[in-house]
């Protein structure tokens, strides 16, 4: 313990200035700081009987001895009652099983506590963040926001680490050689592609239908069944499309019925021919491979004509009335041409291999594209006529070609760009435009070197101290500069760099002068960003990840359990929650609509699956949910299928993974992992009788040392079971013959309740729990770092000052960016011993 | 989606002749292929480490010995491979396999340490976000064997090791650290395994002109990097330590293989992406593999058969259920069945590349007599995540090093895996007392 003891008395006088110069809400008045001894008394009273048992001075458990710990200066263990007040407020400990205080009592110490370490606050005021590496999620943002590129970045760069969920956390941000390569050859194929090229070779690229099924990116209304993506055409001209499978197979059932192949471009049809009905089924029967052949033939090598750039494709199928055919009547699902399960699938031509598009064929140039408006600002020609007459061609393309790579460098490093800086840059462009190549390919080069700068790839916090002697670090936190505040807020809202005006702004020093928080310009800026559709990646990188349902991939439901789950379906579900996310916080509502929104986002499959009537067609929209049953139990995040999926297995829902969930991302205090070397299985043995899971996990709780944390998961996570493993309602189990499914619970705090929706109504009766929980990832996310005990006093002060706008999430976001948190560098920890194979005793 | 398939395809390589190989979507490149390396009169070792998680069935279920489908038994003559091994037959000469190896390292990490530890034998500190362990047995064999090779090692995985039963996809995850704060990351799209080995370009000149390029961005990344740390403080100027050297280890690269002598072996179109069939994913990462090795582009990998933690089902052999959940077999002889099903599937998987490598000429032999194959887990009961004892074996000649008799060693009880880890260590020539907790190395092998 490095803190020196302050007498108490000393510690309330600092305790004020320091506050002021935090500028962090003052806590509430009601709540004395100085308790009174009566109340001191009573609390550790209550830390006696129920926590000392344990954790004593003679046992430690969990190396904590509360009977050591003087109440008075909780300050100076404020690292300890952190874990502790989160664990209370969880209702972790004591342990279910063990005698409990009552409630009101937690209560009462959890915000004696919490007012005491906040007006005493004395740890560091901000954290250490080290130097990081653009993740790929921002990389590609930003190489969006530079050269109007769309990157997919699971082709091209390696996966990052995760921690705590999410993968922009700096110390994790590592680099190895795989990863430089891969960012090198992204570099490289980024300037490509957003240059362009007047004359480039043929090239053939596929789309396979299996890998569009990931693409959350419905077809054009009115057709079913088909592809779509955005595919760069390198240069004007002829490309050719190849549609490779048409399931015109061994299997004639699917040229039964005729229907109608469509190929759009940006929502326009560029090429209509129907395949199936009788001439067709005949050629295909008689004729063998060879009648299949010729169908096929009129689906390859389709001539169309492309400006450059990025379009959007699809291939798809007119959808038709489903009664035409007498077999389609009885088949409520109606189409699922991906998967191809249905009847009407089998009789009707399907696309089950993918397309191909090749070209350009006789390219006639490169037309203006998004990516070149954004590079090219002058034009070297015009460059040699507005300045001297007598000035060449070359020297007109030279200082066009500065500008250039002026303008892409100070947006790419996020600061005004040296002469030291272009005399590095400008070689890359001489060699690209004198090895024979064009001023384009100039240009070209220089994207690609920008790119590739460690000034680019890497964010660092430096301050304005000169570090003397260089070599060394601050020992004290220090605030950031302009510049560093304004990528810091752009990475966090935008995930991508500053853009122009917030540059402008910094580098004027108007826009957050040092240690001056709350500054106005600032404020501007948030609600600036906000507004802006950058600010989506809050709902893509921090909500989705936050909520851990970014990945629904993971969980793989059985297709003989579920037979009506299928990857459309699953589709669904992402944009249903990223649709209802967006729409609170991009909206800017009040964050605990999360929790009880009446509303959600859907279309016809997913209405059905819901059990909701009145949605029909492809399309997303807004639905209002009523009272009734059906549609009340779908209100807020705890509804919604993606979250269902998530927490369950594919074979059977989990109240442990749903318990788990909520506890740790709506409540913020999430339970220990299982310990070793215990049998954590569920499932039923063979020949035994089938159980529910709930009867399943009360065999399993009555071990006492499942009990010690299943007494609080399992509690939480069983109001659920009315939503079986991919979220439809129901109402017993047809898993365990049928049994009626039980949602009734009584919660850790003491609480009966049953099902959904009473547990949503419980969650909603503590808002400032579930606001603080989502502030304090909020402000993990926003700063790149785990946070600290210290950073909890900050933390708490942005949910109190929230509460006064009722919670609306710009109130939440301009809280953190205000926080000393956010606005200043902590001191690095000193250099950790570099280890080399040595090894570390187990503990 | 904007690289595009026949773009960067097609970079010939090596000369060939010799067995025919099967590659899904590479069967363009042979009609055969044989080491590169058998120019050299000492022949190179190549050495791998394949990873299943979730142990084995062994005799440590509640069913006893009776139910042990891993442990071989014997020794030469007698030497019996066990029911999930028993693919491995024809090359039985080449297996050892060794009885209660265990890793303290991983000990109650559940499954978070479980991957990472497994060649580190090193307890991590994972106070922090930052990775903290020991340079893994892989990287420690690189930078042995493998410095001469275009690339030092190839990292490969069938699918995200991102899994929220293994630490959400945190630092120990992977299999592989290049140091004691460098995890590497696992490649499961066979698209990006195919490019850092045969990289881009059509032909010669557009090699040569991104080659060119690639260098000129280097220098400029070198540079700039010295210059930046120079205005950082001291903890971030050693972070950017790392990233330097991994600026000149991709320098080092681009030059070893810009001087690789090119024959006229086509090499085919890049794979797409991930496969969705995970039988021919499996299947075709495994053959990049044997490709890597037998043109010696690297001598070291690391492959993680399936994620830690993974819910992958496993319809194709019967399994419907998801790997790690059925992993908890609660003793029950129907789940147990599942278990061996699976296990038994990657050792055939893992078998099929061991033919490829026996029928693969290299110099006086094969690349198996040239080669060190770990295969095993981290695990052993998965129904309790403990460690001991661990399944483990290795498969090859190891240029002479390793004995060709097929063996089942019983070790004494609760020998640190470190010494096996160490005793490899020593067959590729390093001369090494110590490797993670090891206590000394294992005779007899």
């Amino acid at each position: 313990m490095k803190r020196a003891l302050v007498p108490a008395a000393l510690l309330i006088l600092f305790a004020v200035p320091a506050l002021l110069d935090t500028k962090a809400q003052t806590p509430p008045k009601s709540q004395s700081v100085a308790a009174s001894a009566a109340n001191l008394e009573r609390y550790r009273g209550m830390l006696d009987d129920y926590c000392v048992t344990c954790h004593s001075t003679a046992l430690k458990t969990g190396g904590i001895a509360f009977d050591a710990l003087d109440l008075q200066k909780a300050a100076d263990n404020a690292d300890i009652w952190e874990k502790a007040l989160r664990k209370l407020r969880g209702r972790l400990m004591p342990p279910p099983g063990n005698p409990q205080p009552e409630q009101k009592d937690i209560d009462s110490f959890i915000a004696w506590m919490e007012s005491n370490l906040d007006s005493h606050a004395k740890g560091p005021k901000a954290g250490y963040v080290p130097i990081q590496r653009l993740n790929r999620t921002e990389y590609a943002a930003s190489v969006k926001a530079l050269v109007g590129v769309d990157v997919n970045t699971k082709e091209i760069l390696p996966q990052d680490i995760q921690v705590g969920g999410f993968d922009n956390i700096a110390a994790a941000l590592s680099v190895s050689p795989a990863f430089l390569d891969q960012y090198i050859t992204a570099a490289r194929q980024v300037a490509k592609i957003a240059v362009g090229s007047s004359n480039p070779r043929v090239s053939n690229v596929k789309y396979s239908v299996a890998a569009n099924q990931n693409n959350d990116y419905p077809l054009p209304p009115g057709t079913r069944g088909g592809v779509r993506f955005k595919h760069n055409f390198p240069a004007d001209g002829e490309y050719r499309i190849n549609i490779l499978n048409l399931s015109v197979g061994l299997y004639t059932g699917s040229m039964e019925n005729e229907s109608t192949v469509v190929i759009l471009l940006d929502d326009k049809i560029v090429f209509r021919k129907p395949i199936g009905g009788p001439a067709d089924l005949e050629l295909a029967e008689r004729k063998g491979p060879a009648g299949r052949d010729e169908i096929m033939k009129r689906f390859a090598k389709i001539p169309v004509q492309v400006h450059a750039g990025v379009h959007d494709v699809a291939v798809a199928f007119i959808d038709r009335s489903h009664v035409e055919s007498d077999e389609n009547v009885a088949n409520p699902a109606g189409f699922n041409g991906l998967t191809g399960t249905t009847a009407v699938a089998d009789r009707m031509a399907r696309l089950v291999d993918g397309i191909e598009i090749l070209g350009p064929y006789n390219p006639t140039g490169v037309s203006q594209t998004a990516s070149r408006a954004l590079i090219f600002i002058c034009d070297p020609q015009n460059q040699a006529q507005n300045q001297a007459q007598n000035q060449t061609k070359t020297a007109g393309e030279q200082t066009c070609a500065k500008q250039i790579a002026e303008n892409l460098a100070r947006r790419a490093f996020r600061r005004p760009i040296t002469a030291d800086d272009l005399a590095q840059l400008m070689p890359f462009y001489v060699a690209g435009r004198e090895s024979g190549g064009s001023f384009d390919q100039g240009i070209e080069q220089i994207i690609a070197a920008v790119l590739a700068s460690p000034e680019f790839l890497f964010r660092s916090i430096r301050g304005t101290a000169i570090v003397k002697p260089v070599g060394t670090s601050p020992n004290s936190d220090f605030p950031l500069t302009d510049l560093e505040l304004a990528s810091r807020l752009s990475f966090f809202l935008w995930n991508t760099p500053p853009d122009d005006e917030l540059l402008k702004l910094a580098a004027a020093g108007e826009f957050a002068k040092p240690g001056v928080p709350g500054n106005k310009e600032m404020d501007k800026q948030v609600r600036r960003m906000l507004a802006d559709p950058k600010a989506s990646s809050l709902v893509t990188s921090f909500a989705m990840k936050w909520l851990n349902i970014a990945d629904l991939d993971a969980v793989q439901p059985n297709p003989m359990l579920f037979p009506e789950f299928n990857e459309q379906l699953r589709r669904d579900f992402s944009t249903e929650a990223e649709d209802f996310l967006s729409s609170i916080l991009l909206e800017d509502h009040s964050v605990l609509d999360l929790l009880a929104a009446n509303y959600t986002f859907l279309n016809e499959r997913l209405a059905r699956h819901y059990g909701i009537s009145g949605v029909v067609g492809n399309q997303f929209r807004k639905v209002a949910l009523t009272q009734n049953d059906t549609e009340k139990e779908r209100w807020g995040i705890l509804g919604k299928g993606a979250v269902l999926l998530r927490t369950s297995y594919g074979d059977r829902t989990s109240p442990v993974l749903r318990g788990k969930w909520v506890l740790d991302s709506l409540m913020g205090t999430p339970p220990s992992p299982p310990p070793p070397d215990v049998a954590t299985n569920l499932d039923e043995k063979a020949g035994e009788a089938p159980k529910t899971i709930r009867a399943r996990l009360e065999q399993h709780r009555e071990k006492a040392i499942c009990m010690q944390c299943h007494g609080v998961i399992d509690p939480t996570g069983l109001p659920l079971e009315n939503f079986d493993a991919i979220g439809q309602w129901r109402t017993t189990d047809r898993q365990a013959n049928n049994a009626a499914i039980d949602a009734s619970t009584v919660l850790p705090n003491g609480v009966p309740i049953n099902g959904v929706v009473e547990l949503r109504a419980q969650l909603a009766s503590h808002p400032a729990q579930f606001v603080q929980a989502m502030t304090e990832k909020l402000t993990m996310y926003a700063l790149n770092r785990e946070l600290e005990y210290f950073d909890m006093p900050q933390v708490r002060a942005v949910v109190r000052a929230a509460a006064k706008d009722n919670y609306k999430f710009s109130s939440i976001v301009l809280g953190i960016v205000n926080t000393d948190a956010f606005r200043k560098q902590g001191a690095a920890p000193p250099p950790a011993p570099k280890q080399t194979g040595v090894s570390v005793a187990a503990k | 989606m904007f690289i595009t398939k026949k773009h960067i395809s097609r970079r010939t390589v090596l000369k060939a002749s010799g067995a025919s190989l099967a590659l899904p979507f590479l069967d363009a490149m042979v009609p055969a292929a044989t080491a590169l390396a058998q120019t050299a009169a000492v022949p190179k070792m190549r050495a791998a480490f394949f990873y299943l998680p979730h142990g084995a069935i062994m005799y440590n279920t509640s069913h006893g010995p009776a139910m042990d489908k891993w442990t071989p038994s014997g020794s030469g003559a007698d030497f019996k491979l066990s029911p999930i091994l028993a693919s491995l037959e024809p090359y039985k000469k080449y297996v050892s396999s060794f009885g209660n190896l265990e890793n303290a390292a991983t000990a109650g990490s559940v499954h978070t340490f479980t991957p990472a530890t497994w060649l580190s034998a090193t307890r991590p500190d994972s106070g922090g976000p930052r990775a903290h362990m020991a340079t893994t047995l892989d990287q420690v064999m690189a930078k042995v064997i493998s410095q001469d090779t275009p690339l030092p090692s190839l990292e490969l995985a069938s699918e995200t090791i991102v899994q929220s039963a293994a630490g959400g996809g945190g630092n120990y995850t992977t299999l592989s650290f290049r140091d004691a704060e460098s995890p590497l990351p696992m490649e499961y799209n066979p698209r990006k395994v195919f490019l850092q080995l045969f990289g881009e370009g059509d032909t010669p000149q557009e090699r040569a002109s991104i080659s060119h390029e690639t260098n000129s961005i280097l220098d400029l990344m070198l540079d700039r990097t010295k210059k930046l740390q120079g205005e950082l403080g001291s903890s971030d100027r050693a972070a950017l330590d790392g990233y330097l050297e991994s600026v000149r280890e991709i320098e080092r690269r681009t030059q070893k293989a810009a001087s690789k002598s090119l024959g006229d072996l086509k090499i085919p179109d890049a794979p797409v992406g991930p496969l969705e069939d995970f039988d021919a994913q499996v299947k075709l990462m495994f053959d990049l593999l044997a490709l890597a090795f037998q043109a010696d582009l690297t001598r070291v990998a690391t492959y993680i058969m399936v994620a830690e933690g993974t819910n992958r089902t496993y319809n194709h052999i019967g399994v419907p259920d998801a790997f790690h959940p059925v992993s908890h077999h609660a003793n029950d002889i129907e789940r147990i069945n599942k278990l061996v099903k699976i296990q038994t599937w990657h050792v055939e998987k893992f078998t099929e590349l061991v033919k490829k490598m026996a029928e693969t000429p290299d110099g006086q032999g094969t690349l198996l007599d040239h080669s060190i194959f770990m295969y095993g887990s981290n695990m052993s009961n998965s129904d309790l995540h403990n460690n001991y004892p661990e399944p483990n074996i290795v498969v090859g000649g190891g240029c002479g090093k390793m004995k060709l008799l097929g063996q089942h060693i019983v070790l004494p009880e609760r020998t640190p895996i470190a010494n096996l880890h160490l005793t490899l260590l020593q067959k590729v020539g390093l001369e090494r007392d110590k490797f993670g907790d090891s206590t000394g190395t294992i005779a007899g092998v």
